[in-house]
């Protein structure tokens, strides 16, 4: 009995790790190429819910068609921040993006809260099951899947084919070296930066594909701390170190909710999320490169 | 006795080995130039002496003590100081702030207080020329006004080894000649070894060193008191002929 | 000869602020609760300085200590709910209990997370607020989800009167304490080596190493410092003012945010900043909840990209920058 759930759990962790992974990809682009942590990603994932919600709800259109609106979202929101902000801060110290992004976040919560209210929202697109043999899966969480690792290979397909991808590539090795070959270097940062942001929000709308419900201006919070612990698990400057990591994170999170539900007086729910934290905190301690070496 | 002795340094980035198995050794109030081109490894080497990297392989030894190992802010205290080749105030402290930095938290084998490291901030300023600068912001300076200051925190600790990255860069040939002379004369008075480490052979340096090591792809080719140095064919080599002799025109386009 | 007393003169300044907010609070009718709130984000703010302002380390877990202050002043009283005769010293046991849980578990964060450089710190701290909510929670400890109301246990303790005097009005004063204490210790902070220390480390970390300063060490003073501040106010204007606490409450992440505003917006690592970085926040943050309720985080976090943008010395920074050299220059730091 406790065998099968944990198949199931495993399962269930890699589709949802898929996700997961998708989701923190944009964060560690944009660290990668412009060392500025987005603290605020989880408020771009909040937008990339209701791009998602509005399409469903309003719109009457399937989520999948929300993906490429919510990516053109989050590029249009990435440039007006890059430049209305983030560029003036590349030379400040730290702290300056730090509160920036942060802040950013906190603006979004706030308009989305005045559009749409505060309310929890959910949406409901059933398109059956999928029945393995421990466990089934609904198919909408199954595509979410197979959405994260479809775009997962667009990008890198675009990193290692385009001109623009290899510029990316060439000022993450080294900026002053790019600038020097020639390469518009701030074009790259705010290309990076939108792209990045695009990603996020696009990953909104996977992520209530697979998590219809909950969505509301406040949902970001989690999804930030997740998404750091994915980032720093993948080494926090690589897309595809992230994007292992979410694979890995789902996994663990998973097993780890079976885990502590059999400990007796113990909320499992509470305890998975303090365990993401603490995981954080070790790998930060012990190799903050990232565990997981991916190219 | 040698006050430094490093035996068989070696540092590696990823594949790339900045200092090759470097030995050398610095005597009490020597005054040593460290001649290569830009990516020869000095900046490297610096940053193994006063402990901001730790090599992989050798051993660093100050006053016969094995400090390989030892975090950068205990290396200060036991009369390691230095400078940046791009100089790196506390932009938001004031000159006399800053020295003061260096006499409070560097001072070798003794406790000083706020008080006294303002006043030996003061006298420091004054001895370098700076006075009248002392109640600006560091953030503020000239870029050699900068180096000054930063020479000026250094001697504030009261060192037995001051390490200079690129001091005399930008500054005028006869800026250099006064700068040189000035701290050739505090590290006689004050018993300081200097080492300079310069991109060209610059004949202010020169003239002054007791001795010159040069350094090539991370590794030392050349070590020997200077007129033999200079003489050395290698050197010529490194240079691709560019010898002592037209160096002047060389020194301001670091 | 030199006036001795000319360095504590910053003081002054903040002091007066804070007369001036009693005085209010005290004599004209119904503001006694907006000068409470003031004082509260002036806590706040001179506690939170100590760590942002004085190092540039972001830490955006901080509320996790003002939790925790909380639950060690909630500790006490719930404790020792069964010994009345010990009166008032309940309450000073609550508050050295809070001291003591702040700085232990700002040196368990510590421990780990100043190690790291710069965005490293900060993204291990953005999860402490809510780890420490969710390990409270999952592991049940003090009542976990359900938290602690003591209400009753005060009033036993100290009598009804009393017990809400306190509620109603000592709690206030003693966070205006808190809030003098702060400044006090900025200011002897700012004049002795740990100043020199930070403001070094804050601007350039590897020169100050090189310069011989313990960055490590200066960091956990100011950390925890700063820290034990913020468990000596979470345990007065939380624990004291209303007792009871709920998880979810006491480590909600708006109030690092309010903290991060108050200090940016009045001028981080300055002595008067946190002061006037409350008033203004505080002032502003009221009338908006009268005029345009539902607003306040949306104008707030506009405002705060724009002082990062265009004024990141903030309000103090300004002003300091702008009587360099005048009269008042020495009450302005």
């Amino acid at each position: 009995m406790f065998l099968e759930q944990l198949s199931g759990n495993l399962v269930q962790g890699v589709v949802l790790g898929s996700v997961y992974g998708m989701a923190t990809m944009g964060l560690s682009l944009i660290f990668g190429v412009l060392k500025v942590v987005n603290v605020g990603h989880g408020a771009f994932v909040m937008v990339g819910a209701f791009v998602a919600l509005f399409f469903f709800n309003t719109l009457g259109l399937n989520p999948i068609f929300a993906i490429p609106a919510a990516f053109a979202v989050g590029i249009a929101l990435g440039l007006t921040f890059y430049y209305a902000a983030i560029r003036k801060l590349l030379h400040a110290p730290e702290l300056a993006t730090l509160l920036a992004t942060f802040s950013a976040g906190v603006l979004l919560e706030e308009t989305i809260k005045m559009i749409f209210g505060s309310e929890f929202r959910g949406y409901n697109w059933d398109v059956g099951n999928i029945d393995l043999v421990f466990t089934a899966l609904p198919m909408s969480k199954i595509l979410a899947a197979l959405g994260s690792v479809l775009i997962a290979v667009l990008l890198y397909v675009w990193f290692k084919r385009t001109r623009a991808g290899s510029a990316m590539r060439s000022v993450v090795e080294d900026s002053q070296g790019a600038r020097v070959c020639g390469i518009n270097v701030d074009g790259v940062y705010a290309m990076s930066f939108a792209l990045g942001i695009g990603l996020t929000v696009a990953s909104g709308v996977l992520l209530t594909m697979f998590i219809p419900v909950g969505i509301n201006p406040y949902m970001g919070g989690g999804y930030t701390l997740k998404a750091f612990v994915i980032a720093v698990l993948g080494g926090l400057s690589s897309p595809y170190g992230a994007f292992f990591g979410g694979l890995v994170f789902g996994l663990i999170e998973n097993t780890s909710y079976t885990v502590f539900a059999l400990i007796p007086g113990v909320e499992p729910f509470a305890l998975t999320r303090f365990l993401s934290f603490l995981i954080l905190l070790i790998i930060l301690l012990i190799r903050p490169t990232g565990i997981i070496k991916a190219k | 006795m040698s006050l430094l002795r490093l035996e068989n340094v070696t540092k590696q980035f990823g594949g790339l080995v900045a200092v090759d198995k470097v030995s050398l050794e610095i005597a009490k109030g020597e005054f040593v130039g460290i001649v290569g081109p830009n990516g020869s490894g000095k900046t490297t080497l610096f940053n193994v002496i006063n402990g901001v990297f730790y090599p992989e392989e050798g051993r660093v030894f100050f006053d016969e003590t094995d400090i390989t190992r030892m975090p950068p802010y205990k290396r200060a205290p036991l009369g390691i100081a230095r400078t940046f080749q791009i100089p790196r105030p506390f932009a938001s402290a004031t000159v006399r702030e800053n020295v003061a930095v260096g006499a409070m938290f560097g001072s070798r084998g003794k406790s000083v207080n706020v008080e006294q490291s303002l006043e030996i901030a003061d006298r420091v300023i004054e001895r370098i020329g700076l006075t009248g600068h002392g109640r600006k912001n560091a953030g503020m300076l000239t870029p050699v006004e900068k180096k000054f200051m930063e020479i000026a925190r250094a001697l504030a600790m009261q060192p037995r080894l001051l390490l200079m990255d690129e001091a005399m860069a930008g500054m005028h040939p006869g800026e250099i000649d006064n700068m040189v002379k000035f701290l050739v004369e505090v590290a006689k008075q004050e018993k300081i070894a200097i080492v300079a480490m310069v991109e060209h052979i610059m004949r202010a340096v020169v003239n002054m060193a007791e001795k010159v090591i040069v350094l090539d792809h991370g590794e030392k080719i050349v070590d020997a008191p200077t007129r033999q140095a200079l003489s050395d064919p290698r050197v010529v080599d490194v240079y691709l002929g560019k010898g002592a002799e037209e160096e002047n025109a060389d020194s301001s386009s670091a | 000869m030199k006036n001795r007393l000319r360095p504590y003169y910053p003081l002054l300044p903040v002091f007066a602020a804070y007369l001036v907010l009693f005085l209010v609070g005290r004599n004209v009718t119904g503001m006694w609760q907006l000068a409470a709130t003031l004082v509260f984000y002036c806590a706040l703010g001179q506690a939170f300085n100590i760590f942002l302002g004085m190092t540039g380390y972001v830490d955006f877990g901080y509320v996790a200590f003002l939790g925790i202050g909380t639950y060690g002043m909630a500790t006490a009283i719930t404790g020792l709910a069964g010994y009345p005769q010990l009166g008032l010293g309940i309450v000073a046991i609550g508050f050295i209990l809070a001291i003591v849980m702040a700085t232990l578990l700002s040196m368990a964060v510590g421990a780990v997370a100043l190690r790291l450089r710069g965005a490293y710190f900060a993204i291990a701290t953005i999860g402490v607020n809510e780890g420490f909510r969710y390990l409270i929670e999952g592991a049940n400890l003090w009542n976990g989800s359900s938290g602690m109301i003591f209400t009753a246990q005060l009033n036993e303790i100290l009598g009804r009167d009393l017990s809400s005097r306190i509620m109603t009005f000592w709690a206030d004063v003693m966070v205006l304490f808190i809030a003098a204490a702060a400044a006090v210790v900025t200011l002897l902070y700012m004049k002795s080596k740990i100043g020199y220390a930070l403001t070094a480390l804050r601007e350039d970390e590897d020169a100050a190493k090189v310069m011989g300063i313990n960055v490590t060490k200066y960091k956990i003073i100011a950390f925890i410092t700063s820290a034990s501040f913020a468990g000596t106010v979470g345990a007065a204007s939380w624990a004291l003012k209303t007792p009871y606490v709920f998880p979810p409450e006491v480590f909600e992440i708006h109030y690092t945010i309010e903290a991060i505003i108050i200090v940016m917006l009045g001028g981080a690592g300055t002595m008067l900043g946190p002061v006037v970085g409350a008033l203004i926040y505080g002032i502003s943050k009221y009338y908006l909840s009268i005029f345009l309720p539902g607003f306040q985080l949306f104008i707030f976090a506009l405002v705060i990209i724009f002082i990062i943008v265009m004024f990141p010395e903030g309000v103090v920074g300004v002003i300091k920058g702008k009587t360099r050299n005048t009269a008042i220059a020495p009450y302005i730091m």
